[in-house]
């Protein structure tokens, strides 16, 4: 059947064609001026408004994958929780250091960097209140070996359903704010918990000292051996801040070896004083960036409290005796457990109980920490 | 270095780091414990525990 429609060129506001009810039918119609519905079976679907506003008349089921739920996989993407230094500066060194909540610095050389929540002091971009800033403490120029970078690594039971390592990998977008005194194509990663796959990605500062909104999409990873639903790693993110040949690829594909960040990416350490701000890390099913999944305060703590959390005031009275205290939030793995003054002795631990033991009567805080 | 710790059943149940008096368990997940494995792998030995009250 062939239908021809006769009608002249028409504008958004002057459709060609006007009128019609929902009637009996099924199909497209104009009720009123500037507005434009479907109707099934004769009865209004949907109707486009003059402002553009859609309204539909029975359920909305979409493919969004990425909209409800644990949509961010990372945990503390706005840089809020930072219970270890408490907004304090740190300086880098060759053991992974935790900055804020989750998120881990290192450098192969020690003292080239200093990281802090809110280093600088400046304005988050609108709608967030706190950023990591990195800030360099020296020009260093980067040999073949060198490595320094900012990462988090997600667990495994927070990415087994992105499938990575199956022919059902899913498609995953990396969002994130960025502020740099330097600009030019900086460079990261994601890698998987052996270190044996890695695909090294590249994204471009174009204005110094101003806020940039970036997103990165990764085709899910169909080879190699990725952790699934288990307490191990996920997924490691690598934010490159200077990252030798040895350690930087190809971006824009998967590669079988261990690769920080892309061939040619900025060395933030390079320069003296640069500044490397960054909030909002989203990272989500899907190949589009949404909005940012900013999560209530109460629960961003209690996620970050499976990783790191303290128990002040540990009292055990009377003296000499045994106290076994039930945390806060059941812990990724057992616990290292630091803290507690003299006649205070930690027996053991285990994801969800301390046992302590104390011969002298005073408060004691301790540290327990499950972070990788 | 690291020395044992042993619990209140007299059972050596963590390794306490003593460069920060950090207590250790024997747990696979713990990066720590990793560390920990790693430094064993070297050829090193922890202090022996002393018996808990």
């Amino acid at each position: 059947m062939t239908v021809i429609i006769n009608g002249t060129d028409s504008s958004a506001t002057t459709p060609a064609l006007t009128g019609g009810t929902a009637g009996t039918s099924t199909g497209p119609y104009f009720p009123a001026t500037n507005q434009w519905a479907v109707s099934t079976n004769g009865t209004q679907a949907m109707l486009v408004d003059a402002s553009q506003n859609v309204t539909l008349s029975g359920t909305l089921y979409a493919n969004l994958p990425n909209t409800f739920g644990f949509k961010n996989r990372f945990i503390n993407g706005a840089m809020v929780i930072d219970q270890k230094n408490a907004g304090a500066a740190i300086t880098q060194t060759t053991s992974r250091l935790s900055v804020v909540d989750r998120w881990q610095i290192y450098g192969s050389i020690a003292s080239k960097f200093t990281a802090q929540q809110n280093a600088g002091a400046v304005t988050p971009p609108a709608g967030f209140n706190n950023y990591l800033g990195i800030t360099s403490s020296s020009a260093y120029s980067i040999a073949a070996t060198d490595i320094f970078y900012l990462t988090q690594w997600i667990e495994g039971f927070n990415f087994a359903d992105m499938s990575w390592g199956t022919a059902n990998a899913q498609t995953v977008t990396l969002s994130f704010w960025v502020r740099s005194s330097l600009t030019g194509t900086f460079g990261g990663s994601c890698v998987n918990s052996a270190e044996n796959r890695s695909y090294p990605f590249t994204y471009s500062i174009a204005v110094a000292n101003t806020w940039e909104k970036k997103s990165i999409t990764i085709a899910g990873d169909t080879s190699g051996t990725w952790i699934g639903a288990t307490n191990g790693v996920g997924l490691k993110l690598f934010f490159g801040l200077g990252v030798g040949t040895t350690y930087s690829g190809t971006a824009g594909a998967w590669a079988g070896a261990l690769y920080l960040s892309a061939t040619g990416a900025t060395s933030v350490v390079g320069t003296n004083a640069a500044t490397f701000y960054i909030t909002g890390v989203q990272l989500e099913k899907g190949s589009m960036a949404t909005l940012f999944d900013y999560r209530s305060y109460g629960t961003e703590l209690g996620l970050c409290l499976r990783y790191y959390q303290t128990l002040p005031g540990i009292v055990v009275n009377p003296a000499a005796s045994w106290l076994s205290i039930t945390y806060v939030t059941p812990m990724r793995a057992n616990p290292t457990v630091s803290g507690g003054g003299g006649g205070f002795t930690i027996d053991s631990a285990s994801v969800y109980v301390g046992n302590f033991y104390q011969t002298t009567r005073a408060a004691q805080t301790i540290t327990l920490s499950a972070e990788f | 270095m690291y020395k044992l710790i042993k619990n209140s059943n007299n059972e050596v149940s963590c390794v306490c780091r003593l460069a920060d008096m950090a207590c250790i368990p024997f747990d696979p997940a713990n990066t720590d414990y990793q560390v920990y494995l790693a430094w064993l792998a070297k050829g090193n030995t922890p202090l022996p525990a002393d018996t808990q009250p």
